[in-house]
């Protein structure tokens, strides 16, 4: 299976503070790796590196098996979608001019608003202004963004904040459904273990910014079969602090 | 780049960045206009108006590149759309976009305020034909201050999330422009700031005479060497606001 992303000792550092301590992640195509680690472990700055938002202070990216650097960033960038922290939007536009400006800078065809519309579920709502959205409905925006140009991978961070059960469950299907349906490769990113664990095939666990455990999940539960993946996550973060 | 410049259109739909900046124009005319002209200045009008206008355009054209940069840049930093655009398109074009769009602006608003410069002094009954030997100048020494002062909004509202800060500093720097134009005692001054450059590159002088009321207007030697020198300071500007921004983290 080839890989999508590899880093390669990735380290950033704010002043004193190493956010991502030599991390060397693996995502191989067409599988759903999930991110875990409590809060602040340094799961979005990695992820914000991937996206060149962040420069990395140390190591390499190979992306789509090619080396990331400044010359072919836009080359590799444009068939990633991502959701990072938050959903990004225009609030004084609606949902469809929202998709409309993205369809423009990512030259794709028109027919891609609607579909993406349908998928995330807001085609009726798409010419509702986006100051007037719930969090959740933001939150679908946001990947409806992320998925518009149906890239060969996407990167989600923590994308079900602000959803409800029943959004929640509907998020963790449609993003199941990425790799077999249109091919797509998938990392998120989640301190909760439960939507991981319903979602992931491979796994990767960071605290501190150092990468703790790196497989697939059914490595990750076969690591003690009589506890639970609470525990082992627990076991494997515990002393680590929480920030 | 025609892509981005059509994405920029169609993010301020609907916030009227446009119309407020016609506002301030509005606003800068009825100062320029409005007044009660004896016919010694009706017949010295234009000569005034090149006389008056650099101090107008001190006090209005910092503003209306505060209002009209904070304006756009406010928009990418209210719905973090930074982080979205940042990996989809260059950050050096984004740069220019949205430059070029802010700068887009205020032309329309500096050509409205040319054009009804010059309407307005013909329907005033200024005298004699209109200098446009000495307004082309004029009009030189007006659009590159204004490029310039637009580059420090547009880069430090890009730069710094919070608005209020890049307003403090153009406000500011605006005050402190004005300030130089009445300190003749200071002339490196007005040089030395961007803002104070519009009094810097001012070619028309005048002597009031306290007794008769009488304003007499006269030609000064143009600084073609300082013009030269805010055309390469104005490009640097540029230069080292793209650098800051492309390296930014979002």
């Amino acid at each position: 299976m080839n890989e999508i992303v590899h880093t390669h000792g990735l380290s950033k550092r704010y002043g004193e503070m190493l956010s991502v301590n030599n991390v060397d992640l693996l995502v191989k195509e067409g599988r759903i790796y999930g991110f875990l680690g409590p809060n602040g472990a340094g799961k979005s700055t990695t992820l914000k590196m991937l996206l060149d938002l962040v420069r990395p202070t140390n190591g390499e990216i190979d992306i789509f098996g090619k080396r990331f650097h400044r010359k072919n960033r836009i080359e590799i960038l444009k068939n990633i979608g991502s959701l990072i922290e938050s959903p990004s939007y225009y609030g004084h536009l609606t949902a469809r001019e929202n998709l409309r400006i993205f369809q423009i800078m990512l030259n794709v065809p028109d027919a891609n608003i609607d579909e993406v519309l349908k998928i995330v579920r807001l085609d009726k709502q798409q010419t509702k202004k986006i100051s007037a959205y719930s969090l959740g409905m933001k939150q679908r925006l946001g990947l409806a963004s992320a998925i518009l140009s149906f890239p060969k991978l996407l990167i989600l961070d923590e994308p079900t904040n602000g959803l409800d059960p029943a959004g929640i469950q509907e998020i963790r299907e449609l993003i199941c459904s990425f790799p077999k349906q249109y091919g797509m490769s998938v990392i998120v990113s989640s301190h909760l273990l439960s939507e991981i664990d319903q979602m992931a095939e491979d796994v990767g666990v960071i605290a501190n910014g150092k990468m703790l455990f790196q497989g697939s999940l059914s490595a990750l539960h076969g690591m003690d079969n009589s506890k639970s993946l609470e525990e082992i996550f627990l076991e494997l973060t515990g002393s680590e602090e929480s920030l | 780049m025609k892509e981005l410049l059509k994405c920029e259109f169609l993010k301020t739909r609907k916030r009227y960045i446009l119309l407020t900046a016609l506002a301030i124009t509005t606003a800068d005319l009825c100062w320029v206009l409005y007044g009660n002209y004896s016919e010694d200045a009706l017949a010295k009008g234009w000569m005034m108006f090149l006389y008056q206008l650099p101090l107008v355009n001190a006090i209005f054209m910092p503003l209306l590149s505060i209002v009209t940069a904070s304006r756009l840049c406010d928009l990418e930093h209210r719905g973090v759309m930074l982080k979205q655009l940042c990996y989809i398109s260059s950050r050096g074009r984004l740069y220019d976009a949205k430059l070029l769009y802010g700068l887009g602006i205020i032309m329309i608003s500096l050509s409205v305020q040319f054009i009804s410069v010059f309407i307005g002094g013909k329907i005033l009954g200024f005298g004699g034909v209109f200098p446009a030997k000495l307004y082309f100048p004029y009009w030189l020494f007006t659009i590159v201050p204004t490029i310039a002062v637009y580059i420090v909004q547009h880069s430090l509202s890009l730069l710094i999330k919070n608005q209020a800060i890049p307003f403090f500093i153009g406000v500011i720097g605006e005050f402190c422009g004005i300030f130089s134009m009445f300190l003749s005692q200071l002339p490196l001054l007005r040089k030395l700031l961007i803002w104070g450059w519009f009094g810097a590159l001012q070619f028309v002088g005048s002597d009031w005479d306290r007794e008769t009321r009488i304003a007499n207007y006269y030609l000064l030697d143009i600084d073609w060497i300082f013009f030269t020198i805010t055309v390469i300071v104005t490009a640097a500007l540029y230069f080292i606001g793209r650098k800051l921004f492309c390296e930014s983290e979002v």
